[in-house]
């Protein structure tokens, strides 16, 4: 390995060879922020056609997803290390509008007799939703800042390991994503086990990313590496889970302009993949760093 | 009715082959729209009465399409479907009716030198309804029913659900109708569902019958 | 081809329906006529459906008759009031006395599942301080049961039945958490609360039985609400747990036998002073059927007739009449309402009618007349409405086709009031005849001056309400009534009640009542609940007595 990056090191940037750790790290952000982007996208596409739209605000979302949906692509597939203009300002914006998402649905929650009550948190705009469109932005602000450095150098964040503020990030992130679907379900009664698995799974990983955080860089993490990958695939489980949830409403899938709506929203579960997989780009870096 | 409609263009029957319908309110509905327009539980006489007085307690006079209530009340004495029990006073639904339509008859030729009920005009059927309602009405034709009882609880039970157990009155007053398997999603009275009734904004009457001619 | 639920008997042949399944049997056990069964239960609604599923599954031998049909809800039930109609009890009665109770829909069921089939669901405890009314509040007839005991009976009807239903309850000593959480509210119910929050009192979700979220059980699985608004007619989703969907299919699977479309019209009597078993008429003809205990559960009107119906030279006055009680101190609830127009649409026809309510006036002791009521939200699908309007305001012609476009932008409330019991509001037997040749119930009923000082206090108190956000052209509708109670009450004394605690009767010791008639008050909430917890206390009740060797 160590001849390897003295070849790299005298070759003309921007673009080398074999892709850097920071590059392949960052480009697991961009497609982290993406996956996420595509789950608001459509969560809010659904949640807001429920709500008739009524305030011409509620197309924003659907907007900014879409530019992040478009620019992490982008990323996904740039192998040069640098920050890029667009990326940043659209993610700026996806965490700005989250940001803004979340004051309107406070608002509609407390606004409603009752305020802030356990009907109006069940049953009005979801507090947490927003949240999620905040979540892409910064893990394609993760994406850029990791990526803005040279090859040689290790990336680093406000002064600290990238690898380590990733996990972190990361982890806090699981942990809100997790109570905003243990909100769901604790409304949904968890009338079905598998309902548990998004308030037991995510928190592991959200430990785990918070102990490589904190802990020895050095130390093999094979099995966080692995519980990352299970809870990447709990949020592909849990979009049929929720498929299934939709065909148990009267009249199933053929009632799908009822059932799609009202039962357990399909787009949803896919955050927690974008973030197993900012997990596994958190671990990548770290994994590195400790070879540094 | 002269009034505009409030729900222009929307039809709760356009919804039939929708998730709004279900198996049994189709055979339900179309049973009750095929009911033969002639007396089965009625002599011709009664039919003649009681058409009259729906024609009055329910009137559809300016209606493209009314409604044969009178059709509907003979059925529904046919079948006997009624709430079962009589007041110590009355005698059972169906002797209720044949009592009172007589009885009724017979006011009306006592008022209007021997005219029958079913040619007074619309104003004097009125006026003698009003004074059963109001128990200014009695006598030994009543053969004892107590005639504001048998307005109040008899026709007034009666003949208006027949009305509003109609697809047409459905439409005038915006209900959602028959709602299975799909019920509803949003609940919200200002939040309507595509299978509900848009109600016409003063001078938006054609934007709402666009959207209730669009049936999901 | 399916047969018409309300012409053949269904469960025959060993199999019974499965209501959880499109044209779905379960297997059903079947007993002879002629060899005594455990227990012959009369009624299979909240009373009797609950019994004959906990009787059985202690493995005594039940048959549950009712004269109902036994429908299939995803199949037979059409989204259409009138039709039906078919869920209530329209057999022959006769209304009598200043204030006649009206019949039907309101209170009265013919279904396997008995009233809970039509029921809207709402889900109360009773104050407890009305567990002794007399003692504590000064009027009213004491319960022979502790208002600590009947709380954990309480808690186990709701988890059986799976009530969903707010995180906290803002009434009373600290409950379990509800199975399931509260339905989201329709605005009718948003007006509720907005309404009682505008006049200072407190509001709450009522607790509904009917799903929140999905529900799979060992009988079957149901869907959760659809919100179509036809609960009162029939709920087609089986989201609605009624006796039907929660305690028959439990019956069944634990091997008892129902019998749909069985009148059972005399409790015949032995030599010993016991019952014997029950005549019951099915498929054209009568039949007996022998029984060690015979349960009549036919709600406060049906099971007074039929103990009247079987008297005999030694029982004149008609069976466990020793008290003279039987029939008497009938209890309805007054169902006062105020009905008023918003400028903005409601819309009420999407949900159960009564996602909110309060019960302040059920708490507060600050009035000048005895007991309680509560008020809830309403829904009115149109018939109903129209009734209203006719009956309310004699409303008609024109002026009733112009009132009724108002239909949705309408807000009501209406309250469930208590009534004291007075032996002269009783059940006697008339002279008219059913169809099964049967002498019919006369229902005679009077108003007190308790009665209608209460009902113009609601008045006050609801119309306040909804004026207060803006309610126009509001109407009040003063004399309707709802659910029954009384006409066999419970107590301590043989003297001056029906049955015991145990629902046992004194002076039958196989005869029991298990239903609504036992109440000695009938208190300010619906009575379902307390019900089937009365029913759960005597299933228990009966397993120690058995076990004993005191049956």
């Amino acid at each position: 390995m160590a001849g390897t990056r003295e070849r790299l090191r005298e070759m003309p940037r921007p673009v080398p060879e074999m892709p850097t750790a920071a590059v392949t790290a960052a480009r697991r952000l961009n497609r982290a922020a993406g996956i996420i982007a595509a789950s608001v996208l459509i969560d809010s596409a659904m949640e807001h056609y429920r709500g008739n739209f009524h305030n011409k605000a509620m197309w924003t979302p659907l907007v900014t997803s879409s530019l992040s949906i478009a620019v992490s692509i982008h990323g996904v597939s740039d192998k040069r290390h640098g920050a890029h203009p667009v990326r940043d300002l659209v993610y700026a914006a996806a965490g700005l509008v989250g940001a803004i998402g979340t004051g309107f649905h406070v608002y509609n929650v407390t606004k409603k007799v009752g305020g802030f009550s356990w009907q109006n948190i069940f049953y009005s705009a979801p507090l947490g939703a927003p949240a999620a469109m905040s979540l892409s932005g910064l893990m394609g602000f993760l994406a850029e800042r990791v990526r803005d450095s040279e090859p040689e150098e290790e990336p680093e964040l406000f002064g600290l390991p990238a690898g380590r503020v990733v996990a972190a990030t990361t982890a806090v992130s699981l942990l809100g994503t997790a109570a905003e679907a243990g909100l769901l379900h604790f409304r949904g009664a968890f009338h079905n086990p598998a309902m548990l698995l998004p308030i037991t799974m995510p928190p592991v990983a959200a430990a785990l990313l918070g102990a490589a955080a904190a802990g020895d860089a050095a130390k093999a993490r094979k099995g966080s590496r692995l519980w990352m990958a299970a809870t990447a695939a709990m949020g592909v489980a849990g979009v049929a889970f929720h498929a299934y949830g939709v065909s148990r409403g009267m009249g199933g899938w053929r009632n799908w302009r009822q059932n799609a709506f009202a039962g357990p929203p399909l787009p949803a579960p896919p955050s927690f993949t974008g973030l197993a997989l900012a997990g596994l780009a958190a671990l990548a870096l770290l994994k590195e760093h400790a070879r540094e | 009715m002269s009034e505009p409609p409030r729900y222009p263009g929307y039809d709760v029957l356009a919804k039939r082959d929708t998730p709004s319908w279900n198996a049994k309110t189709r055979e339900v509905i179309e049973q009750r729209l095929a009911t033969p327009n002639v007396p089965r539980f009625f002599s011709a006489e009664e039919w003649a009465i009681a058409d009259a007085l729906c024609r009055r307690i329910l009137p559809q006079t300016d209606d493209g399409d009314p409604v044969s209530l009178v059709a509907l009340l003979d059925a529904k004495l046919l079948a006997d479907h009624g709430d079962g029990f009589r007041e110590a006073s009355m005698p059972y639904m169906r002797d209720a009716w044949r009592l009172g339509l007589v009885a009724i008859d017979g006011e009306a030729k006592a008022r209007h030198d021997g005219r029958d009920f079913a040619v007074l005009t619309d104003r004097e059927r009125d006026a003698l309804l009003r004074s059963m309602q109001a128990g200014e009405v009695s006598g030994k034709r009543w053969s004892g029913l107590d005639a504001k009882a048998f307005f109040a609880r008899r026709i007034l039970v009666d003949v208006p659900a027949l009305y509003y157990a109609h697809p047409n009155a459905w439409n005038e007053i915006g209900f959602g109708g028959p709602a299975s398997p799909r019920g509803y999603l949003r609940l919200g009275g200002d939040r309507l569902d595509p299978w509900e009734a848009v109600e016409a904004e003063p001078g938006q009457e054609r934007a709402a019958e666009r959207e209730n001619h669009h049936v999901v | 081809m399916s047969s018409d639920p309300n012409l053949e008997p269904r469960a025959t042949g060993g199999r019974a329906p499965d209501v959880f399944r499109k044209g779905g049997w379960v297997p059903m056990r079947e007993y002879r006529e002629s060899e005594a069964v455990d227990f012959a239960i009369v009624g299979t609604g909240a009373g009797g459906g609950t019994l004959a599923a906990l009787l059985a599954e202690q493995g005594f031998s039940v048959v549950a008759f009712d004269a109902g049909g036994y429908f299939r809800p995803m199949e037979d039930f059409a989204s259409d009031e009138t039709a039906q109609n078919q869920l209530y009890w329209t057999d022959k009665r006769v209304l009598d006395g200043p204030n006649p109770i009206k019949m039907g829909g309101n209170n009265s069921g013919k279904a396997v599942g008995g009233s809970t089939v039509h029921y809207a669901m709402v889900s109360l405890r009773f104050r407890p301080e009305w567990f002794k009314s007399r003692t504590t509040l000064g009027y009213g007839a004491d319960w022979p049961i502790s208002w600590e005991e009947m709380w954990h009976y309480y808690g186990i009807a709701e988890r059986q039945i799976n009530i969903s239903g707010p995180l906290t309850y803002p009434w009373g000593p600290k409950r379990p958490r509800y199975p399931y959480r509260a339905h989201e509210l329709n605005t009718a119910g948003k007006l509720l609360a907005k309404g009682c929050e505008a006049i200072g009192i407190g509001w709450t979700e009522t607790p509904l039985a009917t799903l929140s979220a999905p529900h799979a059980g060992p009988e079957g699985k149901s869907p959760p609400c659809a919100y179509r608004g036809f609960c009162r007619f029939g709920c087609t989703t089986n989201a609605k747990r009624s006796a039907l969907t929660v305690w028959i299919p439990r019956a069944l699977a634990a091997g008892a036998e129902v019998r749909d479309l069985a009148m059972v019209g005399r409790i015949e009597m032995g030599s010993a002073g016991r019952a014997t078993g029950v005549q019951y008429h099915r498929d054209g003809g009568w039949h007996f059927q022998r029984a060690k205990n015979v349960v009549v559960a036919g709600y406060a009107v049906e099971t007074p007739r039929l103990l009247l119906n079987s008297a005999t030279g030694v029982h004149a006055d008609g069976l466990a009449n020793g008290s003279g009680l039987v029939g008497k101190n009938l209890m309805t609830q007054t169902n006062a309402a105020v009905w008023g127009r918003m400028d903005e649409p409601v819309r009420w026809y999407k949900g159960p009618p009564s996602l909110a309510l309060t019960e302040h006036w059920n708490y507060d002791d600050n009035k000048e007349f005895h007991g309680g009521y509560c008020w809830m939200g309403q829904g009115p699908l149109p018939n109903e409405w129209v009734s209203v309007q006719t009956g309310a305001r004699g409303l008609w012609g024109e002026d009733l086709r112009r009132a009724m476009l108002d239909y949705n932008h309408m807000i009501g409330v209406k309250m469930v009031g208590e009534m004291l019991p007075n032996e002269a509001n009783r059940v006697t037997l008339a002279d008219d005849l059913d169809q099964y040749g049967l002498r019919v119930a006369r229902i005679t009923y009077a108003w007190g001056e308790n009665d209608k000082a209460l009902v113009n206090h609601s008045l006050e108190q609801m119309s306040a309400s909804i004026h207060a956000i803006g309610a126009k052209d509001m109407f009040r509708q003063g004399d309707d009534t709802c659910h029954l109670g009384g006409t066999a009450r419970m107590g301590s004394d043989p003297r001056t009640s029906v049955v015991d605690a145990d629902c046992r009767s004194w002076d039958i010791p196989n005869l029991w009542v298990c239903d609504g008639s036992v109440f000695p008050t009938v208190g300010g909430v619906n009575p379902s609940l307390t019900i089937q917890a009365i029913a759960i206390r005597t299933a228990d009740r009966i397993g120690k007595l058995a076990a004993a060797g005191e049956l």
